[in-house]
């Protein structure tokens, strides 16, 4: 009969050595991802279905960040050890982060194999990191207010919408900077032409300004502006529920507003990383993320359904309407231009 | 008044020490060590670390071509962008703005509130109050919206009653601003006072009124000297907060609006230079502690209290 | 002028005092009637005026794991800060008030520079700070934090109460009899509760409520109410924001009414 002690003695015993063994074995099942993420639909896609599903695959778990702005964060961990891994933002933000050496210049099919699927617009020269997905910028009106439906960039600056249209903090947000950017081509040279955009801003008072697009789409809805530059995905995520809103695409062509993904160069996880990019580039993961928020997928192989194959950029004709503005170029005069455009729109 | 200047009588031997070495701290200072430790570990520490980020280029850890320079503070002083000045005057026009619209809304409510026999009102009024800080930052501004903007409540209502026939324009300026932050600042103002009100003992306001004082001239002559306090320490809160806003004005403003908070967010969040902001920041620090010892002297000279407000 | 209180005016004043009360509380509750209307109007997207009552919006938010999860984060993180900064910020008041401290306008003014700051740079310096020590970003960080812009309400307050301080009260318990310590706990302490009480509620509601500050300080699955709303609002705009809002406050105002049974706004002694 073996003593209370010594079975007790044993048991500790054996339980020592468990524990000895088991950091061994965790450390190489549970690496932890840190990505970055936008929330709302999104995000409660991504934490319900997209995630879980990678955790499973991949054998590791993802800690999303949502709490935007997340390049200031990123700016103040150190690059040896970065706060994320994957870092997902538009590609104004890249470009900075890039510029500082956060994020890797160029991410290929040899990294991530499902890029060879992707549109060239996905991992095109103004690209830092791959394009997951796309939006296009354009304008959004009210259909009930007895405007035709504008054709052109130009139809904003229409007298008649006069305190009636809407636009951005160009400091502060990303499709006002575009939409600057779009001035200057239609009113002017091209992008860069920023005098042309100045003065066309000038045209386009008296507009109401607002800090992010979902004050556009409440803006919109509540009719307090007939007109407004605003992404496809901010219109038609309001399908099917009668609203008097619809989605222009001007005929000078509609600017990208990508959602690209990159990776730290810093990362001690660059394999699991660009897995995860290449998940993401899925065409089941796309379509599924696709039709929750109405973006347009980077992968040609996504087969939508009806509804949003028709109002989305699926093919390559559509695909090339899309314009993508030189945010490089952009970046580097951001101080100027910031400082020029709060004096104008300042009534 | 011959308030708290016997106190020889008390305290026993304490007292000996007080009165000879009146200019030395007493034992009771020792209790200011808690919070000198919290300030120095959390607030100057951190803060030291921005302002000497401030004289650099950019992040000197993370970044080993980063240089000293004082060109963050040359950009504000010269400011060929001519927008920085302006900012700076606008950030305290309107916190001096925000703080008297305060006053005058807060100091009724909370009069009314101390001056309340029913404990329930009392409860209710206090909630009343009080709810407005809870609403939370987006909501609140979304809630303006449907309040101020063109076709919102007063609008639509104004309209339909013929006293107006365009839309007043109440938001995307700074008129909307102050709405909406003295909307969350008079809170701050009502409990301030209310406490101080609420320790003035009545009697003496109805010492006054049986000495032939009216209602009114006993509330100026009596109740508002001694609620002066309150007044001022209200104040100071809320022009301190309201030079200090950013989230509020950026959502109500449009682009009438460019105070130095909404620049210093601007600088963190979206031109990725927190080096300018820290120098913004550090401008902004000094201004207002400047402005704040000012006003704390001016006080102590006017009340003849040490260390008013 | 007479004594006698006539009828007439008397009412005519009172009844504008009354009135112009009744207005500002009008001023100060309509936006939260507002977000009220959006709780409950069923319409995915915020609208004016309101097609009907649902609650939909509340089952929504009570059923987000996320939401529910940050609610109770920022309570949890709130009744901290709550008590530190009374105990801090109390202390420090009357150290001011009476400790007879050299450059007490400067340490005054200091202890306000918190909140002339914005607050999207003390949080920026705090995660700086945190990183280069190497302590990440853990929950009592975030708990220093929210302390930190809590205690100058405490002082304040607390600091506006004392000047009104009628010392002789102490000064007759300490004649009567009592120690120091006595007087201050059986009569200091309850003279300055209302301060004390006023500052409490500010720091409760600055922590619950802290958006800035937090927006860099917190963790993926360790985020504050008031983050999860923001990022929330960037991207969807439904009515689950509002019904948030109205919980929030619920359950704040519960928070404050139980201070208040406690501590006490109306808890003074009258001689």
């Amino acid at each position: 009969m073996i003593s209370r002690r010594k079975a007790l003695r044993a048991g500790a015993g054996l339980a020592a050595v468990g524990a000895l063994g088991a950091p061994a074995i965790a450390h190489a099942e549970t690496a932890t991802l840190k990505i970055t993420t936008w929330g709302g639909k999104w995000g409660d896609i991504m934490k319900a279905t997209v995630l879980p599903a990678f955790e499973k695959e991949f054998k590791c778990t993802v800690s999303a960040d949502q709490a935007f702005p997340f390049m200031p964060k990123l700016q103040t961990s150190s690059k040896t050890d970065p706060l994320y891994d994957v870092f997902h933002t538009n590609s104004n933000e890249q470009w900075s982060a890039l510029t500082e050496g956060l994020v890797m210049p160029k991410i290929t099919a040899k990294e991530v194999p499902n890029v060879a699927d992707v549109y060239p617009y996905a991992v095109s020269d103004k690209i830092v990191g791959v394009t997951i997905f796309t939006s296009a910028i354009g304008l959004g009106y009210r259909t009930d207010k007895g405007l035709t439906k504008p054709t052109s960039w130009k139809d904003l600056a229409d007298p008649k919408l006069a305190g009636a249209r809407g636009g951005y903090l160009i400091p502060v947000n990303s499709l006002g900077q575009a939409h600057l950017m779009m001035l200057g081509k239609i009113y002017g040279k091209g992008l860069t032409d920023l005098d042309a955009a100045y003065k066309a801003l000038e045209q386009l008072k008296p507009i109401k300004l607002v800090d992010f697009t979902g004050q556009m789409e409440k803006m919109l809805l509540s009719g307090e502006v007939s007109e407004g530059v605003i992404h496809d995905s901010g219109v038609y995520r309001y399908d099917g529920q009668n609203q008097a809103v619809d989605f222009a695409s001007p005929s000078e062509g509609v600017l990208s507003l990508e959602q690209v993904l990159n990776v730290t160069p810093g990362s001690k996880l660059r394999e699991l990383a660009f897995g995860y990019i290449d998940y993401m580039l899925r065409p089941d993961v796309q379509k599924m993320l696709a039709e929750a928020v109405w973006y347009s997928p980077a992968n040609k192989k996504v087969k939508l359904d009806a509804k949003y194959d028709a109002k989305l950029l699926t093919t390559e004709a559509k695909v090339a309407t899309l314009i993508q503005p030189d945010w490089k170029w952009y970046n580097e005069r951001k101080d100027d231009i910031d400082a020029r455009v709060t004096k104008i729109l300042k009534s | 008044m011959p308030f708290g200047v016997d106190r020889s009588i008390a305290f026993g031997h304490d007292t000996k020490r007080m009165a000879s070495a009146s200019s030395r701290p007493t034992p009771i200072a020792w209790l200011l060590a808690p919070a000198l430790l919290l300030f120095v570990l959390f607030f100057v520490l951190p803060f030291g670390v921005m302002a000497a980020m401030s004289f650099f280029s950019s992040n000197p850890v993370t970044n080993p071509n980063a240089f000293l320079t004082t060109r963050h503070y040359e950009r504000f002083i010269f400011d060929s962008a001519g927008i920085f000045h302006d900012a700076l005057w606008a950030t305290l026009r309107m916190g001096l703005i925000t703080t008297v619209v305060s006053l005058l809304i807060g100091y009724p409510l909370a009069h009314w509130m101390a001056r309340m026999q029913s404990r329930l009102g009392h409860a209710l009024v206090l909630m009343a109050v009080i709810a407005p800080m809870l609403t939370g930052i987006v909501v609140r501004t979304f809630a303006w919206m449907t309040i101020l903007q063109d076709k919102g409540v007063i609008n639509t209502l104004l309209i339909q009653w013929g006293v107006i026939e365009k839309p007043l324009p109440l938001m995307y300026n700074e008129f909307g601003t102050i709405v909406a932050l003295v909307h969350i600042y008079v809170p701050f103002m009502v409990l301030t006072l209310t406490g101080v009100i609420g320790r003035i003992d009545e009697r003496l306001e109805q010492a006054a009124r049986s000495l032939g004082a009216g209602r009114l001239r006993a509330f100026v002559e009596v109740t508002l000297p001694l609620s002066l306090p309150g007044i001022l320490a209200g104040s100071l809160l809320v022009f301190a907060l309201s030079i200090s806003a950013y989230v509020t004005p950026s959502l109500m403003g449009g682009t009438d609006v460019l105070t130095l908070p909404m620049l210093i967010a601007q600088q963190v969040g979206t031109s990725f230079n927190p080096n300018f902001a820290g120098a913004l920041g550090v401008i902004l620090l000094l201004v207002s502690l400047a402005i704040v010892i000012a006003y704390n002297r001016i006080l102590t000279r006017l009340s003849g209290e040490q260390g008013m407000a | 002028m007479s004594a006698l209180p006539n009828k007439q005016p008397f009412d005519a004043g009172r009844a504008a005092y009354l009135a112009l009360n009744v207005a500002l509380l009008f001023f100060l509750l309509a936006p939260i009637v507002i977000v009220l209307v959006f709780a409950l109007n069923p319409t995915p997207y915020i609208s004016f005026p309101p097609v009907g009552v649902s609650l939909r919006w509340f089952d929504k938010f009570f059923g987000s794991a996320e939401f529910m999860n940050a609610l109770w984060l920022s309570l949890w993180v709130a009744g901290c800060v709550l008590v530190l900064s009374i105990l801090i910020g109390g202390a420090s008041a009357l150290a001011l008030a009476r400790g007879n401290l050299p450059g007490r306008a400067f340490l005054t003014a200091f202890f306000m520079s918190p909140l002339m700051l914005p607050a999207i740079l003390t949080g920026l310096a705090l995660f700086q700070s945190y990183l280069l020590i190497g302590i990440g970003r853990p929950v009592w960080g975030l708990i220093m934090a929210h302390t930190l812009v809590a205690v100058p309400y405490v002082i304040r307050t607390t600091l506006a109460v004392l000047h009104n301080f009628d010392r002789r009260i102490e000064e007759a318990a300490a004649v009567l009899g009592a120690s120091p310590v006595r007087v201050f706990f059986e009569v200091t302490l309850p003279l300055i509760r209302p301060g004390v009480f006023a500052g409490g509620v500010f720091a409760f509601i600055v922590s619950f409520d802290q958006f800035p500050v937090s927006l860099f300080l917190v963790v993926p699955k360790g985020e504050t109410l008031p983050v999860v709303l923001f990022n929330y609002m960037k991207f969807d705009l439904d009515g689950a924001i509002a019904a948030a809002s109205m919980v929030s406050i619920l359950l704040a105002l519960s928070v404050v009414l139980v201070l208040e049974r406690l501590i006490g706004l109306k808890a003074y002694v009258k001689l």
